[in-house]
């Protein structure tokens, strides 16, 4: 790839309704103009939300730049609270530090270049790996995107020249490589507990959707996070400072009311049903094509307009037409969120009585949007001991479960007589 | 509740009822290990953090079995941080039972996994588990190293480990055949 440009060290700023503008560089701008990643701007964040949240027509591509922003300063706020830590336990100078910044956020900026048409609602449709019950995931294929399709643009930009990264640098740390070698410690900061990914993400979603649910102090979360020094020869882990504990407490109140009110919304989940029924159809075999090779550039070529444009042309099967017409599935009947053994026997009655009507079944374990339940640590300076989790700062944290709640739906049609039957198994109890 | 899901879950308390106290972090590298060396298909996608090869569906589904009356988990502080024990709870056998079939075909997997690796701590664990986890990158594009260079590798990952340490631990993994990229001085595996 030739490059003509007039001043590598240029700086862009891109208006964002969220962070207000973010800056890229000459470099990022580059790789940003790529057809790859382009192709995000063809790829809704929150697929076919818009069908209950109207405002819900956000893509990939703004929040990718978002993780971005939301690295950097993730990035330095534990630089400048952690040096000393990452000095002795990583062995990091200033240009190594320096260095990572740049790997950090090329990493943030194209975590997401893999994603599937509508996002998660059709990764169950990815092919196997082989053995051991393995599906490829999004990362793969930006793994894989990564070290082809955009490989020239990350290692030929001349600012490269001070850092001489490889593609394989920023797929390591995407994917979790022991490539990525002591960068790995960042990698929470792209695929972790408080990731730029779900910080941006929670707050883009709420802005564009027009709820409150995911809003949270982020700023303060941000500026409390820190490398918390060794625990028992184990390596720093990313962590927040006393004083950030209830920043994190409503990032995870926020992460639950999201899922519950927007990710996991009966309506939405069914239009999720819908959107992989019909990508089943109009796949090749049903599945993605694999990330390699010729079968990625064949992946490349799907995104939400194409879908789109045969679903319009009457491609798609049942499933397509029921998007088009808003006939969705009904939810018709829900286990509690935190689903005990006794719930779980009342489903499978429910499940025997509706026999042919049930259509489907569906549980947030296999949702991409987890409540998720693993604790951020703390670190103090005055108690003892030093570090400790959030659930014992908060007694709210403590008390959460995961979600492991299952929705059961019918057709529309069947619905007078589904209800019925969930009644008399009910009746009997 | 998937197939997948069930015999996650019965492993799980499985594994809590062989060995109670189990830490968090033992239970992770215990499902790493059941599922990269002895093929137990528990279907996790672990990729590596600077803390070892990870996967939050296994915390997802800690607390799914916690909720489901399988297992109980207490924190526990020790100097300078704090772990989770993992106990079998009331309902274990009932969350057993959901794959009773999977945890017998794989009870002697679990035995063996539990033998050999629940001894160490868990920065020990973490470096195994490390270890075996470069290896099989290795091995995957059928390059053969020597011991040393495996080390090497894992320290550039771990530099908080001295790189004797990290040798020693190589050498215990290569004694029990665990690895699968390390050539001898001969240059056999």
């Amino acid at each position: 790839m030739g490059y003509l440009i007039a001043d590598p060290h240029r700086r862009y700023e891109i208006r964002c309704p969220v962070h207000g503008f973010i800056q890229i560089d000459d470099w990022e701008r580059q790789i940003i103009d790529q057809p790859s990643f382009q192709r995000l701007r063809r790829i809704r964040q929150l697929a076919c939300t818009d069908l209950l949240y109207p405002g819900a027509m956000h893509t990939r591509f703004e929040h990718s730049l978002g993780v971005v922003h939301v690295a950097s300063l993730l990035y330095d706020s534990i630089v400048q609270k952690s040096r000393e830590a990452l000095e002795r336990q990583l062995a990091y100078t200033k240009e190594g530090l320096d260095r990572d910044r740049q790997l950090v956020r090329l990493a943030a900026l194209l975590h997401d270049v893999g994603h599937a048409p509508f996002s998660h609602s059709a990764e169950d449709l990815f092919p196997d790996r082989g053995r051991g019950g393995k599906k490829f995931g999004h990362e793969d294929y930006s793994a894989a995107i990564i070290r082809t399709e955009l490989r020239s643009a990350i290692e030929d930009h001349p600012l490269n020249e001070n850092t001489g990264f490889k593609a394989d640098d920023v797929a390591a740390l995407i994917e979790g490589s022991a490539a990525a070698k002591r960068a790995l410690f960042w990698r929470d900061l792209i695929s972790g507990q408080m990731d730029a990914d779900r910080i941006d993400y929670l707050i883009r979603d709420s802005h564009h959707i027009g709820v409150h649910y995911g809003r949270f102090d982020h700023r303060r979360l941000i500026s409390s996070a820190i490398a918390i020094p060794d625990e028992k020869n184990q390596p720093p882990r990313l962590g927040i400072e006393e004083g950030g504990w209830h920043a994190a407490e409503a990032l995870v109140l926020a992460r639950y009311f999201m899922f519950t009110q927007v990710y996991f919304h009966k309506t939405r989940v069914a239009y999720d049903i819908h959107l992989r029924e019909t990508m089943k159809t109009l796949l090749p075999g049903g599945r993605f094509p694999k990330p390699s090779g010729a079968d990625l550039r064949e992946f490349m070529k799907w995104d939400d307009w194409r879908v789109l444009g045969l679903i319009g042309k009457g491609k798609g099967g049942e499933h397509a037409e029921r998007i088009l017409k808003r006939d969705h599935y009904r939810e018709i009947y829900y286990t509690p969120e935190a689903c005990t053994d006794k719930d779980l026997r009342d489903l499978r009655a429910k499940k025997a009585k509706l026999g042919r009507l049930l259509v489907a079944e569906e549980s947030a374990k296999k949702s991409w949007y987890k409540t998720g339940t693993s604790d951020i640590p703390v670190f103090s300076k005055v108690r003892s001991p030093q570090v400790q989790p959030l659930s014992k700062y908060s007694k709210v944290i403590e008390g959460m479960r995961e979600n492991n709640q299952v929705l059961l739906y019918v057709d529309g049609a069947s619905r007078e007589e589904a209800e019925r039957r969930i009644k008399e198994t009910s009746k009997r109890r | 509740m998937r197939d997948i899901q069930s015999a996650r879950l019965a492993t799980l308390v499985a594994l809590a009822e062989k060995k109670p106290l189990l830490g968090r972090t033992a239970v992770m590298k215990l499902c790493y290990f059941l599922q990269t060396l002895r093929n137990v298909p528990l279907g996790y996608r672990f990729t590596l953090y600077s803390y070892g090869p990870f996967d939050s569906s296994v915390l997802s589904d800690l607390s799914t079995a916690e909720t489901l009356g399988g297992i109980e988990s207490k924190t526990v502080f020790y100097s300078g941080g704090y772990g989770y024990e993992i106990s079998p709870a009331g309902r274990s056998r009932s969350v057993r039972n959901l794959a009773s079939g999977f945890v017998k075909k794989y009870r002697s997997d679990i035995d063996w996994a539990l033998e050999r690796f629940a001894k160490f701590g868990s920065a020990d664990l973490e470096l195994l588990s490390t270890i075996i986890y470069v290896d099989r990158e290795f091995a995957t594009t059928n390059e053969r190293l020597t011991a040393d260079a495996l080390a090497e590798k894992v320290r550039e990952v771990k530099p908080h480990f001295a790189e004797e340490y990290i040798r020693g631990k190589v050498d215990y993994l290569r004694q029990e055949k665990m690895l699968r990229s390390v050539r001898t001085a001969s240059g056999r595996k």
